[in-house]
């Protein structure tokens, strides 16, 4: 501890973080030693007879050794901030003193990283974090080795398509896919028709995904999304921004055909009532009309009531809101 | 302050509660005073580096729980003083390097002691600087806030740095509507909010940024159906909430979760009761201390947000909470309206 005191930056006071580090990774003040550390490390020792290349593989294995002694502790502490922290710093280093090429190898291998820490756990905050500042600094012009820059959207994309083919309730990869939905139809140049062609296989996509797992919120949170397609509140963000209202109410009447469909069998599902509910005050809000079999709103917020008492006062409001 | 878990564990009779459940407020007391006395723990020594956070989570509890006196003032005052820096930061612990988390726990003591011109009398740095230092951590550029030097940028920081310098009233020191436009950004389809753009929504983040918008006066940019919906599906049948889809409840959330749906006036939108028997079930009646959820060990932590939770659910006998601050709202009253 001493030699920290006294603020020595040496290998030696390298391996006393690493003993501290390892025992206890929480200890952000020792995090932020190693990285003054590194720094001077990163230097060199004072004389210049070292040359560019000596400087430049020192560098590298520098930063390799140090990556290497975060993985067991990744493994171990997987949702300790400190040390998901000091891993970027590290590879921002790497950016800033390593030509490019070199830099993005080290960058590109934690991709590797992210994905095996979300195949272990597919739900970690932190996985998914890494993996999207990963993709972004991928993305950034300081790591481009081309013009123009490689997007990767397509390829996150078709990630989370497979999470979700792995396991219908992950959430974090539904949300990634509403982030980069936006892009990749800028990115594609895609017109209307490509646009609606999209919107539609979401729509199939997630009427599959209910009929298998109607108790989900993941995916009717997922749905509630695709329906602000066609509500003229969140027009601004939809996947197809020239929608007619005669388009809206074809799409919200289908929509609602096929979560009626759901109710056939599996009438103790409050996502069912729920949806319904939503889709006639979207279809009331478009065409100021209910839609035909809407007589039954104020039932469906009864059986919301009888279904799910935990969140009685919402469904009060909302009934409280339909009488107005 | 002792973030040491243990002795106790919350109550683990999940099946059986008994008819009367009542909050154990002497034991609470008497166990937020024991921690600091336990230093012949290794985890004492292993929990260090939240020592100013753990001071501020046992004060804010002992005011809730009605015991103001419980911690000495002056000790308590020079704690933190001796956990602050030259540049006007804070540390977890003397020794510690500054960063915005421990610096808004000290601003946060001060305040609820009324001990803020303490800063300028007998700190490392008055008042002025201890505001620079949280505004020098905004990224004039995007909005947001760092946590320290080494740049980890969060929407807790910004937070942190809104709640901080109001208390203080030094947000003229920072571009706020490039913060509030920051948060904006972080908004997702379920009307909640990451810690960055494109992050995914955690009802943590959730309350830092509502709270960042609600000291700025601009809840009007909340979708508040939208996540009020969200947030009240973070409840789960034995009452508990979480914090994300398919989660495991936990005592915390009954504070990220419930303070949100205050600010945005919705707090009626889950089952208050169910919540209240779930909290007291987590809380070791005897030993004091409260528990992430029944059966597990308690740290006062989980002692504070369980102890806040109750207080925004009117429990009687609990000084009220200010939902945004997570201090005693007599206190951020009298501190806002100067």
């Amino acid at each position: 501890m001493t030699s920290i005191r006294e603020h020595q930056y040496t290998v030696e006071t390298l391996e006393l973080t690493s003993k501290l580090l390892r025992s206890n990774p929480e200890y952000y003040t020792i995090w932020n030693h190693r990285r003054l550390t590194m720094q001077h490390l990163f230097k060199g020792p004072g004389s210049s007879e070292r040359s560019r290349e000596q400087d430049h593989d020192a560098i590298v294995n520098l930063i390799s050794d140090d990556l290497a002694f975060l993985l067991p502790l990744l493994r171990k502490f997987p949702k300790c901030y400190w040390i998901w922290n000091y891993r970027l710093w590290l590879l921002e280093e790497s950016t800033r003193l390593l030509p490019t090429a070199e830099a993005r190898k080290f960058w590109q291998q934690e991709l590797a990283l992210a994905g095996k820490m979300l195949s272990l756990d597919s739900r970690n905050f932190h996985g998914w974090g890494y993996r999207r500042t990963v993709v972004q600094a991928l993305e950034s012009t300081k790591l481009s080795t081309q013009e123009p820059i490689n997007s990767m959207a397509e390829q996150e994309f078709e990630y989370t398509t497979q999470m979700i083919n792995s396991n219908l309730s992950n959430f974090s990869a539904w949300h990634t896919r509403s982030k980069l939905i936006p892009r990749l139809l800028n990115e594609r140049g895609a017109d209307n028709e490509a646009r609606r062609r999209f919107l539609d296989e979401e729509l199939e996509l997630i009427q599959r995904a209910l009929w298998a797992g109607s108790e989900d919120q993941s995916l009717w949170f997922y749905h509630q999304y695709l329906m602000s397609n066609f509500d003229p509140k969140y027009a601004r963000d939809s996947m197809v921004p020239d929608l007619t209202t005669d388009e809206r109410s074809k799409y919200i009447a289908q929509e609602f055909d096929r979560v009626q469909e759901m109710l056939d069998g599996d009438e103790d599902c409050k996502w069912i009532y729920q949806s319904l509910i939503h889709l006639s005050k979207l279809r009331k809000g478009l065409t100021a009309e209910w839609p035909a079999k809407a007589d039954s709103v104020r039932q469906w917020t009864d059986e919301l009531l009888r279904l799910d008492p935990l969140r009685a006062g919402r469904w009060n409001d909302l009934k409280s809101d339909l009488d107005n | 302050m002792s973030l040491v878990s243990g002795p106790g564990r919350g109550g683990t009779s999940a099946g059986a509660v008994p008819d009367e459940l009542k909050l154990a407020v002497d034991n609470h007391v008497k166990y937020i005073q024991s921690l600091d006395t336990r230093q012949d723990e290794l985890e004492y020594w292993l929990t260090e580096h939240l020592r100013l956070n753990g001071v501020y989570w046992g004060l804010t509890a002992l005011h809730l729980l009605g015991h103001p006196e419980g911690l000495p003032r002056d000790a308590t005052i020079d704690f933190v003083l001796s956990c602050q820096h030259g540049s006007g930061g804070f540390g977890a612990a003397p020794g510690h390097d500054a960063h915005m988390l421990y610096t808004v726990s000290a601003v946060q003591i001060l305040a609820t002691i009324d001990a803020v011109e303490e800063l300028d009398l007998r700190g490392k740095a008055g008042e002025e600087q201890v505001g620079k230092y949280i505004a020098g951590l905004q990224n004039r550029e995007t909005g947001s806030f760092a946590g320290d030097e080494w740049g980890e940028t969060d929407t807790r920081f910004l937070f942190g740095a809104f709640n901080a310098l109001s208390l203080l009233h030094l947000l003229s020191l920072i571009d706020v509507p490039k913060a509030v436009a920051h948060v904006h950004a972080c908004a997702n389809f379920d009307g909640g909010y990451g810690v960055s753009p494109g992050a995914e929504s955690h009802a943590g983040q959730i309350y830092t940024c509502v709270g960042a918008l609600a000291i700025a006066g601009r809840l009007d940019l909340v979708d508040r159906d939208r996540l009020g919906g969200w947030l009240s599906e973070r409840q789960l049948p034995n009452g508990g909430l979480n914090g994300r889809p398919e989660k495991l409840e936990d005592v915390c959330y009954s504070w990220w979760v419930m303070s949100s749906l205050a600010m945005i006036d919705r707090l009626r939108w889950i089952d208050g009761d169910k919540l209240t028997q779930f909290i007291l079930r987590c809380q070791d009646r005897e030993q004091g201390g409260i528990a992430d959820r029944p059966g597990d060990m308690v740290d006062v932590f989980h002692t504070v947000f369980g102890i806040a939770g109750l207080s925004l659910l009117s429990f009687p006998g609990l000084e009220a909470v200010d939902p945004i601050y997570c201090m005693p709202k007599a206190i951020t009253s009298r501190i806002l309206s100067k």
